[in-house]
């Protein structure tokens, strides 16, 4: 018993000791943890997706539309934008035309136009339009759910309002007046109630069918998180509401999904991969290589840029062929943008590049830099959007998830992928990921050179 | 050939090396003998450029050795203490990456491949990984990889460390060969024995600083004593042991005394001794004196201390 005791002391003293060991078995775990429960709503008032931009264009003069983008604001899901701002910070609303280019400049990804014939007297029912860049195809689904479900809320008032304004065509104002008038006497007649406030409700639209409705709308469940063509309640809303969608990017994309996967995992199994060759850093280091080479008519310089330059190409051919093996398996158009693709990818490959070779300079051991290369590889793709979109994350998370290389990465194959991005159009991704391996790189050189790696 | 004038470098606190001033000559097997941490792989790193000295200068036939220019390292070939080869890559991969370094290539890079994995008995072994080679092999390709390209100077830091006898001796072997083929060599060690064997100039270092200098004959001149009485640690000895102190300097190592007598006293006196104390002669054995003793005497602890 005592040697049984004695051994298992000495696994926990070597535990205990192992500061890298502790934070990969407790710390990373508790993190990781934190994130996928915030992903899934877990502590949070506000579960679901949180923030989605979302432009509203109002054409339309009725007051119910007025309602419509009101309910869309109070929705916590969307960040409602309904201003252009002009360069010299000045706003003025946004109108259709602004939306195109400002979707395929990313600053939003849906947005919904409420035209001037929202509501006509030459059909039954609602018009809208949906201008949408789904290149985030989970987000795309909980999108149209929750739009659905706020305007399926909204609805039952203008679909009133519609028949009043075709009976109005059809059988006269007079005439509607006088149906108005007997429906209201009869309904008071029998069950009681204000004749004039009753009045005003059916000449406003106001049938009552909200009530309704939302029955319907919880017998189906229809909560907002079905697709647009999901369970009765949808039948309906599809049969009231005339919905003109448009898909501004990614219309020739057969599988918008593999595009975020595929990318997703293979910059972080790339990030790995470079990290463990900043572990083998330190394998040269302490087999003499380095000594060996920089004995001979090798600089310091030539051996880091060397690394580095291996990195970048042992990236992008991990990457192509990831890709690759996306277009066997899920149809990813590799070839229709090979060129610009193989940009983004070396950008990528530098960007981990250096946040290997950084791993490297502001560890002591393989071992920390290992360890320590797990634990932000895990954590960067959790938060840079590797395993799940981002806007499934709280605000704070999505500003986080910015100042990683995945989320960068993401971007930039989805813009390339999704968006078919011409070369000037990646430009400010590829300068956000090659300014990092800048920074990045500077320091680590700058560490390296003052770190005994070499001596 | 190599000249280091007034080099000092510190790592913080410490000085590694403290105002080493020290000349080699072309053709010579300089040994540079002290113990761990006396700052002989400090010295060798200086040279071989891993390292910048803080004060003071390294030339090499008149080229300066620094970090920033590779010009005099082309010169060189070092030899590290580790095993500085891929291990999972062949002997003949490695030492055509080492080649190439050096600006060799194809049918000049293959000859001389063939020549060092000949030279060091691996040419058998060409083609297989590092990695499946014994302790020896691995020292024997190390220290080709260093001979590629024909260095003038030799640098082997602690070369043969872990090495067993029969590779070790194929090494030393090897390498009085390419010293007597004209090859200048610094030998770094903490084995007086290797020192004694292959050098023809040692330099004893400790604490940074270079206590000693000269052949072996000259070095051991310095000794106030010439010769060394050694006998077993044994309880028959100790009343000897106990009461000799007074005629000289007694040590004791591995379970051997050494006794090496004052200048003032004659041998004659401590064999009186043993001769009261019942001791028969047979214990005794009287030996010419050692560098450790050397460095016993210079340092007032041993070598391998």
């Amino acid at each position: 018993m005592r040697i049984l005791l004695t051994l298992l002391g000495k696994d926990f003293a070597n535990l205990r000791r192992n500061r890298a060991a502790l934070v990969l078995t407790f710390i990373v775990p508790m993190v990781i943890i934190y994130i996928v429960g915030l992903v899934f709503g877990l502590g949070r008032n506000d579960s679901g997706p949180s923030g989605i931009p979302f432009a509203v264009v109002n054409e339309s003069d009725n007051p119910a539309a007025q309602k419509l983008v009101a309910a869309l604001q109070a929705e916590k899901s969307f960040r409602i934008l309904t201003k252009f701002v002009n360069p010299d910070k000045t706003t003025r609303p946004l109108t259709e035309a602004d939306l195109r280019p400002m979707i395929r400049d990313r600053q939003f990804s849906y947005a919904l136009v409420i035209p001037p014939d929202l509501l006509s007297d030459s059909r039954l029912g609602l018009h809208l339009k949906i201008l949408s860049d789904p290149r985030n195809d989970i987000e795309s689904q909980i999108v149209n759910g929750l739009l659905q479900k706020t305007i399926f809320s909204n609805v039952p008032q203008l679909l009133g309002q519609s028949l009043q304004a075709r009976a109005k065509k059809y059988v006269g104002t007079a005439e509607t007046d006088t149906f108005n008038r007997a429906i209201v006497r009869d309904v008071v007649a029998t069950f009681g109630g204000d004749p004039d406030r009753m009045l005003v409700s059916m000449q406003n639209g106001d049938f009552g069918f909200d009530q309704l409705t939302q029955r319907l709308a919880t017998a189906t469940g229809s909560t907002g998180q079905a697709g647009p063509t999901e369970g009765a309640g949808t039948d309906i809303f599809s049969r009231i509401v005339e919905i003109d969608r448009e898909q501004v990017v990614g219309k020739d994309v057969k599988s918008p999904a593999a595009t975020r996967i595929v990318g997703g995992y293979a910059v972080m199994f790339l990030l790995f991969a470079l990290s463990n060759s900043a572990a083998a850093f330190f394998d040269e280091k302490n087999s003499g290589v380095f000594q060996r080479l920089l004995s001979s008519p090798v600089s310091r310089a030539q051996l880091l840029w060397s690394r580095f330059l291996y990195g970048v190409l042992f990236g992008l051919v991990q990457l192509m062929a990831l890709f690759f093996a996306g277009h066997l398996l899920y149809g990813v158009d590799v070839f229709g943008h090979l060129g610009n693709l193989l940009i983004v990818c070396a950008s990528v490959a530098a960007a981990c590049t250096g946040f290997g070779m950084l791993l490297a300079a502001i560890t002591r051991s393989a071992a920390a830099a290992s360890s320590l290369a797990t634990m932000l590889v895990i954590i960067m793709s959790a938060c840079g959007g590797a395993w799940f979109p981002v806007s499934f994350m709280p605000e704070f998370m999505q500003h986080i998830a910015r100042f990683t290389i995945v989320y960068w990465a993401i971007e930039g194959f989805s813009a390339v992928l999704w968006a078919g991005d011409s070369l000037g159009q990646l430009l400010p991704i590829l300068g956000i990921l090659l300014g990092t391996t800048a920074v990045v790189m500077t320091i680590a050189v700058w560490r390296l050179n003052r770190s005994p790696m070499f001596e | 050939m190599l000249q280091l004038r007034s080099v000092t470098k510190r790592y913080g606190a410490l000085t590694a090396l403290s105002d080493i001033s020290l000349d080699i000559e072309r053709g010579e097997f300089f040994g540079l003998l002290g113990p761990n941490g006396a700052g002989k792989s400090t010295l060798m790193s200086l040279v071989a450029g891993l390292r910048a000295a803080d004060a003071g200068t390294l030339a090499l036939d008149g080229v300066a050795l620094t970090t920033a220019d590779p010009t005099g390292r082309l010169a060189l070939g070092l030899v590290p203490q580790h095993i500085a080869l891929y291990q999972e890559l062949s002997a003949d991969q490695n030492l055509r990456i080492f080649g190439r370094l050096y600006g060799l290539r194809g049918a000049g890079l293959r000859e001389r491949v063939d020549e060092a994995l000949a030279a060091v008995q691996l040419i058998d072994r060409r083609k297989d990984q590092v990695k499946t080679f014994s302790g020896g092999m691995q020292r024997r390709l190390n220290l080709a990889a260093a001979l590629l390209h024909r260095p003038k100077l030799l640098l082997c830091d602690e070369a043969t460390v872990g090495v067993d006898p029969q590779s070790r001796n194929a090494i030393f072997e090897y390498l009085e060969r390419l010293n007597r083929a004209g090859l200048t060599i610094i030998y770094s060690t903490h084995y007086m024995e290797e020192a004694t064997r292959l050098c023809s100039r040692i330099g004893i270092i400790d604490h940074g600083k270079i206590l000693a200098l000269g052949t072996l004959d000259e070095l051991l001149t310095r000794l106030p004593f010439e010769e060394e009485i050694r006998f077993a640690a044994t309880t028959e000895a100790a009343p000897l042991a106990a009461r000799v102190s007074a005629l000289g300097e007694l040590t004791t190592l591995d379970g051997t005394h050494r006794f090496r007598p004052h200048p003032d006293c004659k041998l004659s006196a401590f064999f009186a001794l043993t001769e009261s104390l019942g001791l028969p002669a047979r214990l005794f054995t009287s030996q010419r004196p050692t560098l450790e003793a050397l460095f016993l005497h210079l340092t007032g602890r041993n070598i391998r201390e």
